[in-house]
């Protein structure tokens, strides 16, 4: 009962901060396993790929949030969220490369398409910040029950 | 048409999902083979450039020269064998185990009387990526002696590949090399001041492109931080080395059991140098270091969570040829 009662408080803004979240620990959590078990080599992807879910995801939405700020549009969102997923399993995918000891330049597709979604997102972001559109706006996709 | 609310994501995590499938299969997985050993290139000389440019083998052969065989050579006479040596008159190997740092070493010294008989060879007997095959089955089909892993060139894009005379991978990846010429002397090279064209045209037989060098005219090259990437100090080891004409030690440190620790590269050079060598060379180590002898695997390999031999891209060997 006390968990739907939680999910309820929870409007669309915060449950996107918890999901940021959860990715950010899951990848620390999977870059310790791997590292646990990789015979003492690291590599920085694997070692701070949870750094992109919660310098890009977790933190600029608590600003947002903070600054009562306009709740981005789903094509904003999207984009976004997909550029972030594109580096942080790219991170993670490079990692594992880099303890095997070996490379693939395919690898350079996670960097490419996630710096361009990442940048749309902000971008489309930003401009309907400018259009000041009022579909956009946290008050209105953060009331409960939406 | 509207679209369902997670339809994008699950979508987008269903494309990032096959491309990760499909970018770890290209890595680990999926075979390609560009030539295979022995096979006569169609030209001396192939344009390395459009060959880097396309993924593909860059074939250059060393023009032939009294030092390079044309023949297979033959056993001077019938082998002597025990469990650590062997004796023919040609060849000659003496099987040591050392124990250091809590870690056990293994030494193969050989003596030669030409350095016709210290070779490499390919997995299946090609060159391409994802090629691998374990240093006993290779050891196996080449009739070696004694063999080691080589410097898995197959899991890296670049650095030089020269194998018995030819030019596979020209491709420089600013590494240190160790260069074995014909007439069996070791050098060290950087992939930054010579191509591998030259190192061929100079009289290299064999380039090996892992690294680092341990010891160079008798003194360590390496400093008590340098590591293999960024790889802890203790791990299982192979390495060559030259302490004098003709007369080689391979060797490899068994790591990351209960049992044996591991050497730091430091800590390697140390002992190859203790034993004499004034040349000597890290190969790829770690899981793949391996050493058989007369058919018998020497040392445990360790393995990921398992002892066993991990497939590997090539091997140097001491014999006669397959």
């Amino acid at each position: 009962m006390s968990t739907s009662v939680t999910a309820r408080k929870l409007n669309p803004q915060q449950k996107l901060i918890l999901c940021d979240l959860f990715a950010a620990l899951f990848c620390a959590l999977f870059g310790a396993v791997y590292e646990l078990f990789s015979h003492g080599v690291y590599a920085y992807g694997m070692l701070y790929a949870f750094a992109f879910p919660l310098a890009l995801g977790v933190l600029p939405l608590l600003l947002l949030t903070m600054l009562r700020a306009p709740y981005p549009n789903r094509f904003a969102r999207n984009a976004y969220h997909a550029g972030i997923a594109a580096l942080t399993v790219g991170s993670l995918v490079s990692g594992a490369l880099e303890i095997y000891g070996t490379t693939n330049p395919l690898t350079c597709v996670y960097w490419i398409a996630g710096g361009i979604l990442t940048a749309l997102g902000a971008a489309v972001y930003l401009v309907s910040l400018s259009k000041n559109r009022p579909e956009i706006t946290a008050q209105r996709d953060c009331r409960p029950g939406r | 048409m509207k679209i369902p609310r997670y339809g994008f994501a699950v979508l987008f995590g269903l494309a990032l999902l096959a491309f990760t499938g499909y970018l770890l299969a290209d890595t680990f997985l999926i075979k390609r083979v560009y030539t295979t050993a022995g096979e006569e290139p169609a030209a001396q000389t192939v344009s390395t450039q459009a060959a880097e440019e396309s993924d593909e083998i860059a074939i250059v052969t060393a023009e032939p020269d009294e030092a390079s065989p044309t023949e297979e050579p033959a056993q001077a006479a019938e082998p002597v064998t025990t469990d650590t040596t062997y004796s023919d008159g040609n060849i000659s190997v003496q099987l040591s185990t050392y124990r250091l740092l809590e870690t056990t070493v293994y030494v193969a010294d050989v003596r030669l009387s030409s350095a016709d008989y210290l070779r490499t060879a390919l997995a299946e007997n090609s060159y391409g990526r994802n090629i691998t095959e374990k240093t006993s089955s290779m050891a196996s089909s080449v009739n070696a002696i004694l063999a080691i892993n080589g410097d898995y060139y197959g899991a890296q894009r670049s650095g030089y590949v020269i194998r018995n005379g030819v030019l596979y991978r020209s491709t420089s990846g600013g590494g240190e090399d160790l260069v074995i010429y014909a007439d069996g002397s070791f050098g060290i090279i950087n992939e930054d001041d010579v191509t591998a064209e030259e190192l061929l045209a100079s009289g290299a037989r064999n380039v090996l492109s892992f690294g680092p060098a341990l010891v160079e005219d008798g003194e360590i090259a390496v400093s008590e931080n340098d590591e293999v990437g960024r790889a802890m100090a203790s791990n299982p080891r192979t390495a060559i080395g030259v302490i004098d004409d003709l007369h080689y030690v391979f060797v490899v440190a068994d790591g990351r059991t209960s049992d044996s620790d591991g050497l730091s590269l430091h800590e390697l050079a140390t002992f190859l140098q203790s034993i004499g060598c004034k040349t000597a060379y890290n190969l790829d180590g770690g899981g793949s270091s391996s050493m058989v002898f007369l058919g018998t695997l020497v040392n445990n390999p360790a393995n990921g969570r398992k002892s066993s031999e991990r497939s590997v891209s090539d091997i140097v060997y001491i014999g006669y040829g397959a």
